[in-house]
């Protein structure tokens, strides 16, 4: 099934980039080997160690010219470093039909992702984004700075809304793909029909650290329909033809919110980051409020 | 309880319809439809099959039963229902205004307002105190009721109505007045109301004798207090003196309608010449009258004049129109005039000349006179205008002579002629006569047994007269009957009728007018200042017609004629008492708004709130659905 979701501006304007820019990603755990993110880590030492001597060459960064070995031996040597790889940041970016079936929480979603991204580019974190469906597609992987942030966004406006959620397929790909550990995000309704809880819990078991924002439209939760509806699964095509009244709503809604505390327990459990946003909840509110309250970022 | 603006059977008929389409409205709304949602697994329990259709043709009654709810309350508010009986229904009322003749006169203690006035502003107060739906006609009422709005819900279309309404030259007719704003009440369609009354209740006496009010659901006086000392002229009369030549007979009637005795002077100028004065007493609500005489032939107005001034000064001054008195020039050619002297010196209209017939056609004064009579003479040429021929010569006679006859014994007098009013046969001896041999244009004024004796004849265009006599009635035993001067004044009647008509001038007020006949049975003629015919009706012996302003009207009635100069107001005579079970006053505000409690604000209200609510509640766009859709609008915008 594909829905195709057409953007009609930039993601994300200029001012509200502006605003970003003060924030910053965080993480709970610390990665032995790797830097990065703004937690003070519980190993000792700096973030570069020395690994060997060269020779001068023109060009060569002045800065790094061992200056005591040149008084002595009236020779310019050049200090080596070896640099330690930063924590990975990846954001499993939800991109099945059922994203757009209701409510526009693709768009949403997007932008979320785009923020996310920014706040990243800005404190020189290297993200990658993977959207996923029933597999893992191509993904983009940003860092350097505020200035890479086009390509993402660009990258981001050119996805499209299709295919059938498949979380444990996807969490196997990317655990093959992807073994060293990291944050990663997820950003998706999490309407996977077999359940979603096992896979999640396959990310936290090898290492990673889960912030899991969950999605959904005000209908996915409190459908306003009435009376003799033909239910038609956006992603399956399978059909449910019942008679809704205010009792049938009412457990809809009890059993929503039991599924969504079933995700947040998951992320709680595994000493992640839990985030609920309905879409018709302004983005601004949704990372300035609820994203700062779980301290998702900061 | 009942509806205002719709019988009951449209009510239901137009629910019904409205019932109907709702009904087939709500079906097709709650028909089943298709949603594409994000997933299934929230709609049915864990471990529990979802849960099956159970699909009715009325799936949410609660719904259907408020629309319908709803709208009955809407169109019970549109119908004007209203609980109460009558009390709550929207009235007509009819506002009568007293215009007549004496709410002109000035309020003693401010003598720049009028009686008027304060009935205008008793108007405006009661014209305030009723409620904004209630519909409102003015009625002005004089001698004459006279709408002055249709039925109004505009208040300032009846506010100028009220403001615009001046006193009229007529009393008061008020038994007519209320008895037509009953009939419009009764035409209007809706529930009568007010019939009120704004005036100080002056009607005539003859009114008085025979009021009869109308049956009136509700009835208000709005009294003006009249209390005025007020002297007028009742009428003016003259006419022509019968015992002097020249002089006019005044008679002057006036009238004290106050509370004290008064003393007026009258006056009579004519032209620019006092003609007299006197002064009279008058007492309290009494009339008395006094006669002057005026010496002219010619014609001019005569005014009459009351001091000193009062409030009320329209009837203190009277101008009355005297025509000038007419002659007949009469010319006689005869070599024995004396037997018809007397004759014709007996009625002081006619100017007698005599002349012996050797003068006849050397005189071009003869030319215009009015009538020409040729005693047994055979003029050289037959005269142009009117003409009597007394016994002309065998062979030059206008009508030829069948024969001459000695003693011809009875005269008959043809019967309903102008000519013959008031002989009878035995009052006639003749010694001789010619019998003539008529054509078939002349008209048979006397016969004897051979044949006519007396002819008359006039011409197609009635400017010339002729009438031919057989014998000679101013000699022999004739000369001394009645019948001879009778003849001769019929015949010169019929000759100048303009001339010898009575003339009678009468000053009295505007309004309803009465004039008696002296038979009954002459021809009336009613005649305004420019000679346009006034409508008029003629009652047992006498004739009566209506005028409402200051005009001046001529009756003619067979021999007389009588000018009405209709200068001064028709006043009251007498004061009305309203009946004890009129209301009085203006109304209190209080009362008014009591009775314009309507429901049907409420109702709407009502209606609306209901509807509103099962939209919010049940309808596709519900407050669940509007959460849903305002951030895409939002962003749609």
């Amino acid at each position: 099934m594909s829905n195709s979701v057409v953007s009609t501006g930039p993601l994300l304007d200029q001012e509200f980039l502006e605003r970003l820019e003060r924030l910053t990603i965080h993480w709970q755990k610390s990665f032995a080997g790797l830097v990065g993110g703004h937690n003070r880590s519980r190993f000792a030492g700096g973030g570069q160690e020395f690994l060997d001597h060269r020779h001068f060459h023109q060009g060569d960064d002045l800065r790094a010219v061992n200056w005591r070995a040149f008084m002595r031996l009236d020779k310019m040597f050049l200090k080596m470093f070896q640099v330690e790889p930063r924590v990975p940041v990846r954001m499993l970016l939800d991109t099945s039909a059922s994203m757009a079936s209701a409510g526009d929480k693709f768009t949403y979603a997007r932008r979320l992702a785009a923020s996310l991204c920014y706040v990243g580019l800005v404190r020189l974190d290297t993200i990658q984004i993977l959207p996923f469906a029933a597999r893992l597609h191509e993904g983009k992987t940003s860092g350097g700075g505020r200035h890479r942030y086009r390509p993402v966004a660009q990258f981001l406006e050119g996805l499209q809304p299709e295919g059938v959620t498949d979380f444990l397929t996807v969490v196997r790909e990317f655990l093959n793909d992807f073994p060293q550990r990291g944050l990663v995000i997820v950003l998706s309704d999490f309407l996977d029909d077999p359940g979603c809880e096992r896979a999640l819990q396959y990310l936290a078991d090898y290492g990673n650290e889960l912030m899991l924002v969950q999605l959904w439209a005000d209908e996915d939760r409190t459908p306003p329909w009435t009376g003799e509806v033909d239910f038609v699964n956006a992603e399956s095509g399978e059909k449910l033809r019942m008679h809704v009244d205010d009792e049938a709503r009412r457990k809809y809604t009890e059993a929503f919110d039991l599924f969504a505390a079933g995700i947040r327990q998951v992320a709680l459990r595994n000493d992640g980051k839990y985030s609920g946003l309905p879409t018709s909840m302004p983005l601004e509110d949704a990372i300035f409020g609820t994203m700062v309250r779980t301290r998702s970022i900061a | 309880m009942f509806l205002l603006n719709l019988s009951l059977g449209q009510f239901l008929a137009i629910f019904g319809a409205i019932g109907v389409f709702a009904v087939a409205l709500y079906l097709l709304d709650r028909s089943r439809r298709k949603q594409v949602v994000a997933t299934l697994k929230f709609w049915s329990e864990p471990g529990r099959p979802a849960p099956e259709s159970r699909r009715k043709k009325i799936q949410q009654p609660l719904s259907l039963l408020l629309q319908l709810l709803g709208m009955l309350l809407l169109l019970l508010a549109i119908a004007g229902f209203t609980v109460g009986g009558r009390q709550n229904a929207r009235r007509d009322h009819v506002l009568v205004l007293d215009t007549s003749a004496w709410m002109g006169a000035l309020l003693p203690n401010r003598p720049d307002a009028t009686l008027m006035d304060l009935a205008r502003a008793n108007a405006l107060g009661w014209l305030r105190a009723v409620p904004a739906e209630d519909r409102v006609l003015v009625l002005r009422a004089d001698g004459l009721a006279t709408p002055a709005t249709s039925w109004e819900l505009d208040r300032r279309n009846i506010t100028r109505a009220i403001l615009d309404s001046k006193p009229g030259s007529t009393t008061l007719n008020l038994s007519h007045s209320l008895d037509f704003a009953r009939q419009l009440q009764r035409r209007s369609g809706s529930f009568a109301g007010e019939i009120v009354y704004a005036g100080p209740g002056r009607i005539s006496a003859a009114e008085a004798n025979n009021m009869t009010l109308p049956d009136m659901p509700a009835f208000r006086v709005l009294t003006v207090n009249d209390a005025i000392e007020n002297c007028g002229l009742r009428s003016v009369g003259a006419r022509r003196s019968q015992t002097d030549k020249g002089t006019w007979d005044v008679l002057v009637r006036a009238r004290n309608y106050g509370r004290i005795p008064h003393t007026v002077q009258l006056t009579l100028n004519f032209g620019s010449t006092p003609q007299g004065s006197q002064s009279i007493d008058l007492p309290p609500g009494q009339e008395r009258e006094t006669t002057f005489k005026v010496h002219t032939i010619a014609a001019g107005v005569l005014e009459t004049r009351l001091y000193p001034k009062d409030p009320f000064g329209a009837d203190n001054y009277a101008a009355l129109e005297l025509p000038s008195m007419r002659t007949l020039p009469v010319v006689v050619y005869s070599e024995q005039p004396d037997p018809i002297r007397p004759v014709l010196a007996a009625d002081p209209r006619i100017a007698a000349e005599f002349r012996p017939v050797v003068q006849y056609g050397l005189n071009e004064g003869a030319a215009n006179a009015g009538l020409i009579i040729l005693d047994r003479f055979d003029p050289p040429s037959v005269p142009a205008g009117n003409s009597l021929w007394i016994d002309p010569p065998a062979g030059k006679s206008p009508v030829p002579v069948k024969e001459r006859v000695d003693h011809p014994g009875d005269v008959a007098w043809t019967p309903d002629q102008p000519l013959t009013a008031g002989l009878r046969a035995r009052d006639v001896q003749i010694d001789s006569t010619s019998v003539f041999d008529p054509g078939p244009n002349l008209t048979r004024i006397a016969e004897v047994e051979k044949g006519p004796v007396i002819v008359a004849s006039a011409s197609t265009d009635g400017k010339s007269k002729m009438v031919v006599m057989g014998f000679n009635p101013f000699a022999g035993p004739m000369r001394y009957e009645l019948a001879t001067p009778l003849l001769l004044a019929n015949l010169l009647h019929w000759v100048a009728p303009d001339v010898f008509r009575d003339v009678d001038v009468t000053t009295q007020s505007a309004g309803s007018v009465t004039m008696p006949l002296t038979s009954g049975k002459e021809s009336v003629q009613v005649l305004t200042e420019a000679g346009a015919s006034l409508p008029f009706n003629i009652r047992g012996r006498a004739v009566e017609f209506f005028t409402g302003e200051s005009s001046r009207v001529r009756v003619i009635a067979g021999n007389s004629e009588r000018v009405y100069s209709l200068t001064l107001p028709e006043m009251w005579d007498v004061k009305w008492a309203p009946p004890p079970t009129a209301r009085k006053g203006i109304p209190a505000f209080n009362e008014s708004v009591r009775r314009s409690s309507d429901l049907w604000p409420f109702l709407a209200l009502l209606g609306a709130a209901l509807l509103i609510g099962e939209w919010l509640a049940y309808g596709r766009y519900s407050a669940t659905r509007l959460r849903i859709l305002k951030p895409r609008l939002g962003k749609a915008a």
